[in-house]
Parts: structure tokens; C-alpha cells; sequence
């Protein structure tokens, strides 16, 4: 038996590497001018520069959109939530309704094109007497929400500690409502809230969905706007309460970041040591309506 | 590995028995079954309606199961679709007329779910996009030789195609810190070639590219119906080079097919899938494989052999595309009736 | 979990800060020059260095390193194994009845199944998304490169390889070769290690040999012991035959190639990589017939660009309000991808390729005098006897 063993350096420039490279890139582009063009789906729309003017639901914009359908031109529209933009046209990139925020006449602005997420037609989006808004809470569709920086959300308190307290986030509250909406009529991923936030408000229910849901943190200097070196976070929050706060920050890896420091953030509802439902009786207290103790809490206000 | 958890089936697989009036011919069940379509037309892809009667294969659409997500089958899934191809000709007279145990060739169908967007797991590091996990398994009797619970090399290798492919075209900035899941189970898979051949020359699993090309489409569709942000939606398409002869002489030359079934032909020598985005006629995932330098192309084709085959499987794609579209509108209109 | 998410993508996200990939973006997109951080032309590879039959062990081996420092060994070895597959089909079930010369086509022209390869790289499990991804890859174009040898029956050893790799893994209608090929990365790969690999599997295949068949025909196989006369596994064909040493049949080779705005590159490094547009894995051959370069397989591999963190423009920066606006800052529409870009604001990409791209990248790789031909003529410069 032989082995023949070799060992060499390789180091390979192709000898006229430059010039056939330039060539090359010479023919792509002659090319290119012949290569094949997408349809412009958007040349209809284009051409009425004017179309929309005045109109809410505009007749040139569809009424649903799917992902990758041109919209319009960004020199006409200004592009909302669920669009994106390529080759100066916007696209939608969600399947749902279209929706034409009108252009403010003083302010100079485009009109702004979005699909909503909820699937309620836009003209239900303003307000209008109960009945509609009821009927349309009935059939909720569901859709993702992420919690982004300045969303209200509604999240439980799953542990309590000396310099910061960890909730779980349970409902992104929408835009298109204010916080002062019954929260049953927002729409969320979870499709029943209230059922949520009841169960929630119980300590024994450790439900194990926890894990799939996006944690927080209320840090200490983040529970109220004064007196912020005096708060004992015992006396602010206990395991199990329901707390409305406001994202400050998307965070580390693992947890978004909260705020509670508005009057109208803090806790909502919340059970006493002996397991009954408190209402609020100041900014930092509930009560136990059968045993008449206090507790203390960061209270939110009641609206 | 072996799942040591459950306890398996045999390892070997079974399969039913050959009787001997197979092996005469002209009975026409040992027949291979025979391309009924141009070259350049696709097979159907099915719907389903809500009311889950008999599939019909009328239409040329496909129907995206929304009822999936109501009747409680899934419900926990952000979105669902449920993809279907048309049988072969063949395959419909024997299951009406059956001549043999053995099904002529296989129609392709598959579940697709999609969980999410989820917080990551605590272990993961941040990510400021949408972290997409893709999960591609063939249920264990998908195929005629039986697959173990365990996820085999060709399963994860599907499972990177498909991600390389969703990935291109998820907006995936707009949702930092969060995680989708994509799984997708194959209930019938598409056969590698016809069951009464013997693995020639050019045998490789050209199955699975017919499997991808669904997965992708399915996985789009279940994508729009979860409202994830997608630039297009990104349909999957494939091609082929077949050789019918039998002869296997070098005279025919391989021709150019759009959307071919390993089963109706008798060797494929080179295939290309691609995932497509119409709106802006981009490829997001690209796989071809075999030698595409022999191919007969129409006289003054001035086209080489992979390109052509990347255009055919681009037009597949853009085949695939319509029903795809057509499926998530409607989905989307009836959503949008019943609000 | 991270390990796993990240293997998918191209190789580890490279943790680059969105300005410095905007740098490098720029400098590699320059328009027919592109400025590589490395100093490299577009079409050349990284120094490197290579030996084979380094394992006494095995049927072939190669060693490859970089000047990285990161290494590969690949060992191949063979072993005989009774070929079981009449009783599947039709075809030799009808043999059976009919008689024994027609032959099982399976038995003629081998299978897949017989070529077996494993990739282990350090940090990944061996089912991660990565190696089995790279095995995959690079055992389909190994078993794929059937040579349609019709045109050569008057060259024996042409025609032995006329059923490609697995054909000529045939003994004879009931025995054949299996083939082990396990390739071991040395270290944690710096890049995206399919060019590495390839490469050393290239080399590691061309100096397997196999032991000289001394049984004929439907004997059971018995060898000669005398490793000397062992013969290759891609025959050497006689010098007199033909002119030239670049007419023998070639192992494949698998090429990583990156298009970044409108250049395209070879042999990225993980900083080349990250900003990436597009990353194709193309495998080619030499076709023995016609003498030219044949594509086998592409691949599509995910760019880790799109997981890039995307930087924030001045214009939009809390941090910069009250700042005097920068002109220059306006946004400007990318030709190649068709976004609205500040210039030296990066952005991850998001998006395919586009046809002509994917025609460039391919043409680039496969044309006369191309880098396909340089790489191989490359690897044929390496002395294996």
C-alpha cells in the first residue's frame, strides 16, 4: 500500500477576470431594457389623480384588499397601517378592508390609506348609535395585535418583587377604541375577554397559556408620576390583579416594559386577601365590600 | 433515532400484495397512468366547501377552508388553510372502478396551520423581526412506503425550503420579539414515480418537489388568513423535463412540462420548483435539480435548459397563483358578509 | 431553539451594527467594482490549503483548511452490500417470469439510496436545519450527475461511468457499493461552510479508490488484497485517448454565490454574506460529452440580511431633533430592490430575486472561461494520483 500525499496553496484569479466581468455586466443591462415587465395593476388608479377627493370609501379603491395588491400611488395617498410601499406604489400587505382616512384640508396632507385588522366595514369605525356597534361586538373576527410602544393594555400580575412587578399581557387594547370602551367590545386575539379577565382576577387559576403569552414589567420607578423613591411595591400590586398600563418600551428579550404612572392606569380589579371582588375607594385604596377591609393599591381611575 | 415513546409500526413498512393478473398485460390495472393534460396545463387544485359535501373538481378554484378554524379542529390556530390537488384521470376511474389494490398514482393534500405571533421562548435571544419556524411532516401513511413519527432528512430539508421561501415574504420587521410557527401536515403525498417502476437512472424523490411547491401555496394562504404583514402572496409552481420514452435511447429529447406528476411519466430528468411573488415577479426560494442541459425546446428558443425550466415553473406558479388569490378573497369576503 | 433558528438562515447572523452593513453594502455594490473587505476580485476565492489521502483508514480522504483557520476532513469509505430490491416492483417481479437477461433496470443504474452522507459541524446537533440541509444539497447533485455516456461505448472506462456515481457503484445484479461519505468540520464555521465542504468532498472522491474486482460476472465479489492495483472511483482515463486532463469525469462541485445590488460575488465571506440580496447554492459538473460545465442543482439559501436590525434615519431619530436637517438625507428609490432607501441607512431586505439576477448569477458561474472552469481546473491542479 501507498499513499501519495501532496499539499499546495491554491489561490485561483481567473485570468481576465475585469474585462469579461464588464462584458458581461455591459449585456445584462442591454438586456434588461427587453426584460419582462410586471403588469402595473396600478395604471387605473394612477391616472385619477383626483378620484378620490371627497370620498370616504373611495369608488377607485376596492372595498377588501388582499396581500400584494397595488392601492395607489404614493403621490396621491399616504400609506397606513397594512400597506407597504414598493416602486412608489402602495401595496396592501394584509388581507382585510381598505380604509381612506381623509386628508386633512389644513394640514396639507395625503390621504391615508390602511387595512384595518377588524373586519368591521369602515363606516362603522365612526361612532354610531349602540345598535350597530353590539352587533358588530357579536360576531368578533379575530386578529393578532402586538403590543407596540404607547399601547393601553390590560395584563395580569403574575409575580411581585421588591424593584419590579411581572404581568402577563392578556389584551391589546385598540386604537380605534379609547380605554374607557367596554372592554368586551374591543377586539383581540383572545375572543373572550371578559371570560379572561374574570378568570384572571382569581389567584388560584395559573393557567399555563401564561407561557404564551408576552410577559412585562412594571419597574419600580414606573408605577406612579410622584413619589417615586417611596414606592413599596407590596402596597402597589398583588399576584393576580388585573392592571391597565401603558407600554414605555418594547424591552430586553424578554419582557416589554410598562407604565402604570397616569391617573387613569393601575390596577382595575382586583381580589382581597379573602378572595372577594374590591372596588375602589381612592387612588391607592379598594375595599372588600364584605369585610370592609382596605387594601392598598395603585388604583386606576374608574371611569 | 428511534422514537422510543410510542410504540411503532414495523419499520419495513407494508404494502399491499401484487396478484398475479397484474402481471398480465391488458388488463389496464398494472398500467401506468398517462399525462391527460397539454404540457403546459396544471392540475386542478380542489375545493372544498363549507359544507364539506363532495370535493368538485368543476372549477378551477380552490376553496381555503374557513370552516377549519370554526368547527374547533384547529382552534387554537391563528390560520388554516387546506390544499388539494386534483386527481389524476386515471386515479379517478380506479377508485370508481376498482381493478387493483393499489391506487395508479397519488393526489397531493395537505393541513396547514399557523400559530402565532407568540413571544419567543425565554431562552431566545431578542430579534427585532418575526422569528418563522417551519415544521413540515408527512403523516405516517402519507406515503406508500409508511414514514416514522420522527422527522425524517427529506422532512427537514422540506421544512428549510419552506422557510427560505416564507421568509422572503413576510414583512418581518413589523413584528419584533415574536415567533410563528408554521406546521404543515402531508396527508397524501405525491409518489417519487410510478409504483410499478423500478428506480432508474433518473430517480431521486421528485415527489417532494410537487409537495413543496403545495406547502408553499398553503402556507401563504394560511399566512393571509392569520393577518401576518406579507409583501405577495407567494404561490409555488413546478416544472419539469420528462422523457416518456421507454426505450430510454437518447433520441426523443426531454420536453418541457408545466406541473408534472412523477407517476404518468417514465423518467424525469430534471425539475425546478419555485415560490413566486406575482406583484413583483420575484423568486423567493428557487430548488431545481437534475440535468436541464438536453432539453428540446421550440425551434428558436434561444433559451437554455434551466432557464427555460425556471420560467416554466414560474408560470405554474403564476397558475397557482389565481386560485391562491381567489381563495383568500373569498375567505376574506365571507368573513367580511358575516361581520 | 436559537441555535436551531439561526442555523436555517445562512450561517449565524453576524452581529454587524446597521451601520457597518450599510458600509459594506455599499462598498460591494459598486457599480462593476465592487470594494470586498478582504481585498478579493469578485470571482476569487479565499487562499486555502489542500491534501489528500491523508486517512490510510478509509477508501479516500481530503483535508481542506482556510486561512481562517477553519478546516474540513471528508473520509469516504466503501463497503459491499447485497442489492435488495426485486421484490418492489413490477419490472423484476415480471423478470422473474421472463428470463434472466432482462435485467432489473435498478440493478443497472444503482440508486440514490447507496450514496450516504453525514456532515458534522461543531455547535449543531446533527438533525439541526444546517447539516442536514448542506448533506442534502450536496448528495443530490452527487447522485444526480448521470453522464448520458451513449457516445463514448468505445472508452471503457467512459462507459463505466455512464450511470453516473451510482452507477458505478454496481458490482454486479446482486451485490453493490455503498458509500459512506462523513465530513467533519474541524472547528465552528466562521462562514457559511458549504464551499469548504464541497470542495474537500470534491477532493476526497477523486482519490477514493476501490478494490479491483477480481470475480466476474454474477459471482458473488471476491477482490484482489493488492491496494495497488485498487482502482478509482472516477476513472482516470488513459492520457494517449484524449488531449485533455480535464476530460475526465468529475465529481461535482457545489458553488456558494451572492448577488449584492448588481454585482455578483463568489465565495463570501460572513461579512459579504450578511448583506447579501440573494444566496444561491449552484453545483455543477463537467459534462465528459461536450467538454463545457453542467448545471446540476441550484438551491436558494436563506440570506441572513433579512434578519438584519434595520438602522433608523436621521430624519425619524428622537435623538437628533432640534439637530440641524441633513440634506442629504432624503429617501431615494433602490433600483435593484425597488424600496424607498436613505443612502447609508441600512435596511433588511426583504423580498426574492428577480429572474435576470438568478440568469446573471447562473451564467456568471457556468460560461466558458468562467469561475466554474477555474475551480475545477483548480482542483484538478491538486496532485491525485
Amino acid at each position: 500500500m501507498k499513499y501519495k500525499e501532496s499539499l499546495l496553496r491554491m489561490a485561483w484569479t481567473p485570468r481576465n477576470v475585469l474585462s469579461t466581468y464588464r462584458a458581461d455586466l455591459f449585456k445584462r443591462k442591454f438586456l434588461d431594457s427587453f426584460a419582462f415587465h410586471p403588469p402595473n395593476h396600478c395604471s387605473t388608479i394612477t391616472s385619477h389623480p383626483l378620484a378620490h377627493k371627497g370620498q370616504h370609501n373611495g369608488s377607485f379603491l376596492p372595498p377588501l384588499a388582499i396581500p400584494g395588491q397595488c392601492l395607489g400611488s404614493v403621490d396621491n395617498y399616504g400609506a397606513g397601517p397594512g400597506t407597504h410601499i414598493q416602486q412608489s406604489n402602495i401595496y396592501a400587505s394584509i388581507a382585510g378592508p381598505v380604509v381612506l382616512d381623509p386628508a386633512q384640508p389644513k394640514a396639507q396632507t395625503k390621504g391615508i390609506i390602511r387595512i384595518t385588522r377588524t373586519l368591521l366595514p369602515s363606516k362603522q369605525t365612526a361612532p354610531i348609535a349602540g345598535g350597530a356597534h353590539a352587533a358588530s361586538a357579536k360576531s368578533k373576527p379575530r386578529y393578532n395585535t402586538l403590543p407596540a410602544v404607547e399601547s393601553i393594555v390590560l395584563a395580569r400580575v403574575t409575580r411581585v418583587q421588591k424593584r419590579q412587578a411581572t404581568v402577563s399581557i392578556l389584551v391589546v387594547l385598540d386604537d380605534t377604541n379609547t380605554p374607557s370602551a367596554d372592554p368586551s367590545k374591543t377586539a383581540s386575539d383572545n375572543d373572550n375577554v371578559a371570560a379572561i379577565l374574570s378568570s384572571a382576577a382569581n389567584p388560584e387559576n395559573h393557567s399555563s397559556t401564561d407561557e404564551l403569552r408576552f410577559q412585562a414589567q412594571i419597574r419600580k420607578e414606573d408605577v406612579r408620576a410622584v413619589e417615586k423613591d417611596r414606592v413599596i411595591m407590596d402596597e402597589m400590586f398583588r399576584v393576580g390583579d388585573i392592571v391597565r398600563g401603558s407600554v414605555i418600551s418594547l424591552g430586553d428579550q424578554s419582557f416589554y416594559y410598562l407604565t402604570t404612572a397616569r391617573n387613569d392606569l393601575g390596577v382595575v380589579m382586583a381580589r382581597s386577601e379573602a378572595g372577594n371582588m374590591m372596588f375602589p375607594v381612592s387612588w391607592n385604596q379598594m375595599r372588600d365590600p364584605y369585610t370592609g377591609v382596605a387594601e392598598q393599591r395603585k388604583v386606576a381611575r374608574p371611569n | 433515532m428511534n422514537d422510543r415513546r410510542r410504540v411503532n409500526g414495523p419499520p419495513g413498512g407494508t404494502r399491499p400484495p401484487v396478484y398475479a393478473s397484474l402481471l398480465e398485460t391488458g388488463t389496464g390495472a398494472g398500467d401506468r397512468s398517462q399525462r391527460q393534460r397539454q404540457p403546459a396545463e396544471l392540475r386542478k387544485i380542489c375545493m372544498h366547501d363549507d359544507n364539506l359535501s363532495a370535493p368538485a373538481y368543476q372549477t378551477n378554484l380552490w376553496h381555503f377552508r374557513t370552516s377549519v378554524l370554526k368547527t374547533g379542529l384547529i382552534p387554537s390556530a391563528s390560520g388554516s388553510s387546506y390544499l388539494e390537488f386534483e386527481p389524476s384521470a386515471s386515479l379517478t376511474a380506479a377508485r370508481a372502478n376498482p381493478k387493483s389494490l393499489i391506487p395508479p398514482s397519488s393526489a397531493l393534500k395537505l393541513a396547514c396551520t399557523v400559530h402565532g405571533p407568540k413571544p419567543l421562548p425565554r431562552s431566545a435571544a431578542f430579534s427585532p423581526n418575526l422569528v418563522l419556524t417551519t415544521h413540515v411532516k408527512y403523516a405516517p401513511f402519507a406515503a406508500r412506503k409508511r414514514k416514522g413519527h420522527v422527522r425524517d432528512s427529506s422532512e427537514r430539508d422540506l421544512g428549510v425550503h419552506l422557510e427560505t421561501a416564507l421568509r422572503g415574504a413576510i414583512i418581518a420587521e413589523r413584528w419584533p420579539k415574536s415567533g410563528l410557527d408554521i406546521t404543515i401536515t402531508i396527508l397524501e403525498a405525491e409518489d417519487d414515480r410510478w409504483w410499478g417502476d423500478a428506480p432508474d437512472s433518473h430517480d431521486a424523490s421528485w415527489g417532494m418537489m410537487n409537495v413543496l411547491a403545495g406547502c408553499i401555496s398553503a402556507a401563504s394562504a394560511a399566512i393571509a388568513d392569520a393577518h401576518i404583514d406579507c409583501l405577495d402572496l407567494v404561490a409555488g409552481g413546478v416544472a419539469a423535463l420528462v422523457s416518456n420514452d421507454s426505450t430510454n435511447s437518447s433520441s426523443s429529447a426531454p420536453r418541457l412540462m408545466l406541473d408534472a406528476d412523477p407517476a404518468e411519466h417514465r423518467s424525469i430528468v430534471s425539475a425546478c420548483v419555485v415560490a413566486y411573488m406575482p406583484a413583483r415577479d420575484e423568486i423567493t426560494e428557487l430548488w431545481l435539480k437534475g440535468d436541464s442541459s438536453k432539453a428540446s425546446l421550440a425551434a428558436g428558443d434561444q433559451r437554455t435548459g434551466h432557464e427555460a425550466l425556471i420560467d416554466g415553473a414560474v408560470d405554474a406558479a403564476r397558475g397557482a397563483y389565481t386560485v391562491l388569490a381567489e381563495a383568500v378573497r373569498e375567505s376574506l369576503q365571507r368573513a367580511f358578509d358575516q361581520s | 431553539m436559537s441555535n436551531q433558528r439561526q442555523a436555517s438562515s445562512a450561517s449565524q447572523t453576524p452581529h454587524l451594527s446597521p451601520a457597518e452593513l450599510s458600509y459594506l453594502y455599499t462598498s460591494l455594490s459598486l457599480p462593476r467594482a465592487p470594494i470586498r473587505p478582504d481585498g478579493r476580485s469578485p470571482t476569487q476565492f479565499r487562499p486555502l490549503s489542500a491534501e489528500s489521502n491523508i486517512l490510510p483508514g478509509t477508501n479516500g480522504s481530503a483535508r481542506i483548511g482556510f486561512a481562517d483557520g477553519t478546516q474540513a476532513i471528508v473520509g469516504v469509505k466503501a463497503e459491499v452490500e447485497r442489492t435488495n430490491l426485486a421484490t418492489d416492483t413490477l419490472a423484476s417481479q415480471s423478470d422473474v417470469n421472463d428470463s434472466e437477461e432482462h435485467q432489473g433496470s435498478a440493478a443497472v443504474s444503482g440508486h440514490g439510496s447507496w450514496v450516504q452522507m453525514s456532515i458534522e459541524i461543531p455547535g449543531f446537533r446533527d438533525d439541526d436545519a444546517l447539516p442536514v440541509f448542506l448533506s442534502e444539497m450536496m448528495r443530490e447533485s452527487l447522485v444526480g450527475s448521470v453522464t448520458e455516456g451513449s457516445g463514448k461505448a468505445d472508452a471503457a472506462d467512459a462507459a463505466e461511468m455512464a450511470g453516473g456515481l451510482k452507477g458505478r457503484l454496481v458490482i454486479n445484479k446482486r451485490w453493490h457499493w455503498r458509500l459512506y461519505i462523513d465530513v467533519l468540520l474541524l472547528s465552528q464555521p466562521l462562514s457559511y461552510p458549504l464551499p469548504l465542504l464541497s470542495l474537500t468532498t470534491h477532493l476526497a472522491l477523486l482519490s477514493t479508490k476501490l478494490p479491483k474486482l477480481k470475480s466476474q460476472g454474477e459471482e458473488d465479489p471476491f477482490f484482489d488484497d493488492d491496494w495497488a492495483v485498487a482502482e478509482y472511483l472516477y476513472p482516470r482515463i488513459s492520457s494517449q485517448k484524449t488531449k485533455l486532463p480535464s476530460q475526465y469525469v468529475r465529481p461535482p462541485v457545489t458553488l456558494l454565490v451572492i448577488s449584492v445590488g448588481e454585482n455578483v460575488i463568489f465565495d463570501p465571506n460572513r461579512e459579504e454574506i450578511a448583506v447579501a440580496d440573494a444566496v444561491l447554492a449552484i453545483s455543477l459538473t463537467r459534462d465528459s460529452e461536450a467538454g463545457s460545465l453542467k448545471l446540476l442543482s441550484i438551491r436558494t439559501i436563506d440570506p441572513p440580511s433579512r434578519l438584519t436590525q434595520p438602522a433608523v434615519p436621521n430624519s425619524e431619530n428622537v435623538n437628533m431633533l432640534g439637530a440641524p436637517a441633513p440634506t442629504e438625507d432624503i429617501a431615494v428609490l433602490n433600483p435593484v430592490t425597488g424600496e424607498e432607501e436613505v443612502p447609508g441607512v441600512w435596511r433588511p431586505r426583504r423580498g426574492g430575486i428577480k429572474r435576470s439576477v438568478i440568469a446573471n448569477m447562473v451564467q456568471t458561474v457556468l460560461k466558458k472561461g468562467g469561475v466554474g472552469e477555474d475551480v475545477l481546473e483548480g482542483l484538478e491542479g491538486v496532485e491525485v494520483e
